[in-house]
């Protein structure tokens, strides 16, 4: 497990991580969502020590701490993050990259193999990477840290370029990786896909750190919680707030329109679909709230 | 440790850069051992015809001049070295037509030694030197040419001692072992130490191109320079074998010589030569050129970490290189404790060979003491290294 204590950090002034303390545990799946910008890659930098926070501190199992550079060497055996597409070697093989890395962290060879079959790498795994797509140089990163097989794996944008196959390939693996105790901390755009295999996810806004769940407590539960409307007039919503005064009437960025039916009962939520019927929408589900609607939701003010 | 020097290596050698200093290393050692060797013409060269018409020229002067009391100083003078002269001069045209090379050494030498008794002290004032030494500009030419003379009776002498065979070419220095100890002597160790500066100058700073690749990597700052320093000695050391193709070619034209031909040194004693073997003299280059790199390896590995610029990195470089250029005054070393400055050592075969210390009219610019300061100053680099890249706070990338 990886705790971060009192992180903060600065950069000409403006902070991008405010006094953030957080655990993450074994066997976990953390996301990380927030817009570009706002300090998701700045606080895995943290946690690799690529950047000194201002305050605070990286504490690894109870004991590790980056306080010297020794202590550093130890705490990268057991936390890496995924290296960007962009900082691969064209001139060598996918296969060399994968190696390399698994030589470096000592792990078992036979890793190597299994991630190429895993991740249906095999057809191009000899090539030079300079041939590479984005998805298959993507992928290649992202068996460069299954390979190393670190305790701690940190992602950015591990699904970036990938086609959904492979977000689901890729997914599945994760959960493997969980299952076998490793803690994974993923900072993705797929946010439905986040949504599946995520244990905690957290927003990241004016450098703090907001767990999804303390920004809607029913956004684990699985009940309807909501009535998303695709489209919807200005007077209709108005016609729905006279009828409905105590239900929400929440508008997204994306044009949603999200009724917030926490604790209707059946009645009561017949009552709003008859509404609607009788308005002719019928572009509508109940449901519960998604991470998507949440984000719109968080982030539609800036 | 080792997978990381392997993967560094990997990059080394699949660097461009690095691969386009191995193949203009190649075209220049080609173009040299074709084109540049085959014109190499010696002051000191077996030239039959001139040793003849010398000879002749002596011989009819010692048997036409008739001495008395009215005969000039200089014809007294001329017949009382002419004798002794042209007997060694005598010994050496008959030997070189009989193609017994042993005796054309031996009476080389002593044709060099007499040549030089009498030349350098020039108490006449008209004997010279081979005119070879007296070129425009040359204020040095009467130095130059005491060298060289003594430098010839030195190795003549050692080649009727030694065990090597000898030929015309090994006379003329033109086999391929006294083609690369002339290029010792000359801008070899130059072109190995750009070289190294070439191959070295990126070797910390090319990893900002790849950043989440290597930051992460389970090894300290500290060894990681240490690798790269090592693959850089290996990069630059390899360096060595384009070098060697141009050998090859000229040992195929004009033998290779042998490890057991002479090398003369210098020393400002009384025998002002001494000679070394070749595979010696090889050795101690060798060994010189490999604390050379280590020095500029070092050095820009310290300035890399301090100033993280790769331009920064030629420049510092270059600077080590040309330094001696700047203050070199010749007879002027020991008034400047030259020796202490580790410039001062980049002409390594010239140093080994003691010429430096003829140049400076000093006695301290050595091999023993080259290596010392050379790994004095490497020690204190890697001492700064070490100590900045292990500061808690200190990024390599």
């Amino acid at each position: 497990m990886i705790e971060l204590k009192n992180i903060a950090v600065q950069f000409s002034g403006r902070d991008i991580l405010k006094d953030i303390s957080v655990m993450f545990n074994s066997g976990e799946i953390i996301g990380l969502v927030a817009p570009n910008g706002t300090g998701k890659s700045t606080l895995m930098n943290v946690i690799m020590n690529y950047i000194n926070p201002n305050t605070g501190k990286v504490i690894l199992n109870d004991e590790l701490e980056y306080t010297n550079k020794k202590n550093e060497v130890k705490m990268h055996q057991l936390v890496s993050m995924m290296p960007d597409q962009s900082d691969l070697y064209n001139q060598i093989s996918g296969k060399e990259h994968l190696k390399i890395y698994s030589s470096m962290w000592n792990s078992n060879p036979k890793l190597i193999d299994n991630t190429i079959q895993e991740l249906g790498m095999a057809s191009y795994i000899h090539k030079s990477t300079g041939t590479y797509s984005l998805g298959m140089r993507q992928r290649l990163c992202f068996a460069m840290q299954i390979v190393s097989d670190t305790q701690v794996m940190l992602m950015d944008e591990v699904m970036n370029g990938l086609d959904p196959t492979h977000v689901e390939l890729i997914s599945q693996i994760l959960v493997k990786k969980k299952s076998e105790g490793k803690t994974i901390i993923v900072a993705s755009h797929l946010l439905e896909n986040l949504e599946k295999y995520a244990d905690r996810i957290f927003f990241i806004k004016n450098g703090e750190l907001i767990l999804v769940n303390s920004i809607s407590p029913g956004f684990e539960e699985r009940e309807i919680t909501i009535v998303r409307i695709s489209e919807m007039t200005d007077k209709l919503k108005e016609e729905i707030s006279k009828e409905f005064p105590e239900t929400k009437v929440q508008s997204l960025s994306n044009g949603t329109t999200l009724l917030d039916v926490r604790g209707y009962d059946s009645g009561e939520l017949g009552n709003i679909l008859a509404f609607l019927k009788e308005n002719q929408i019928t572009e509508f589900s109940f449901g519960k709230v998604t991470l998507n609607d949440l984000y719109s939701m968080f982030y539609q003010e800036e | 440790m080792w997978a990381y020097f392997k993967f560094e290596f990997l990059q080394f050698i699949s660097n461009r850069k690095n691969i386009a200093i191995y193949v203009i290393l190649l075209f220049f050692s080609c173009d040299f051992a074709l084109k540049i060797a085959p014109t190499y013409n010696p002051i000191e060269r077996v030239d039959v015809s001139e040793i003849e018409a010398r000879y002749l020229t002596r011989e009819a002067f010692l048997n036409n001049v008739v001495i008395d009391e009215g005969t000039h100083y200089l014809s007294s003078f001329a017949v009382s070295i002419f004798q002794e002269w042209n007997e060694y001069e005598g010994e050496r045209l008959e030997a070189i037509k009989q193609h017994n090379l042993k005796e054309y050494a031996e009476a080389t030498s002593k044709w060099y030694t007499y040549a030089d008794k009498l030349t350098f002290p020039n108490a006449m004032g008209v004997l010279y030197y081979n005119p070879g030494y007296y070129t425009f500009g040359n204020i040095y030419a009467t130095m130059d040419g005491h060298y060289a003379y003594l430098y010839s009776a030195s190795r003549y002498k050692a080649y009727t001692e030694g065990k090597s065979n000898l030929s015309v070419n090994v006379f003329e220095e033109r086999t391929a072992l006294q083609t690369l100890q002339r290029l010792l002597n000359s801008y070899l160790p130059l072109i190995l130490i750009v070289s190294c500066i070439l191959l070295t100058v990126d070797i910390v700073l090319k990893d900002r191109r790849n950043p989440t690749l290597l930051q992460g990597l389970p090894l300290s700052d500290w060894r990681k320079l240490i690798v790269k320093g090592l693959v850089s000695l290996l990069g630059s050391l390899i360096s060595i074998i384009p070098l060697s193709v141009g050998l090859l070619i000229i040992g195929g034209r004009n033998g290779f010589g042998d490890f057991d031909l002479p090398v003369p040194i210098y020393s400002s004693g009384k025998d002002a030569f001494s000679n070394i073997l070749m595979g010696e003299y090889l050795v101690q280059n060798m060994l010189f050129i490999v604390f050379w790199f280590l020095f500029i390896i070092s050095l820009l590995l310290f300035v890399s970490v301090l100033l993280k610029n790769e331009f920064a990195n030629l420049v510092v470089g270059f600077m080590f290189v040309i330094a001696e250029f700047i203050y070199f005054e010749r007879g002027l070393g020991a008034v400047w404790n030259v020796q202490w400055y580790p410039t001062s050592y980049v002409q390594v075969g010239q140093i080994i060979s003691g010429y430096r210390n003829f140049l400076y009219g000093s006695e301290t610019l050595t091999f023993g003491s080259g290596i010392l300061v050379m790994g004095l100053c490497t020690f204190i680099f890697l001492v700064f290294t070490f100590l900045i890249s292990n500061q808690r706070k200190f990024k390599l990338l």
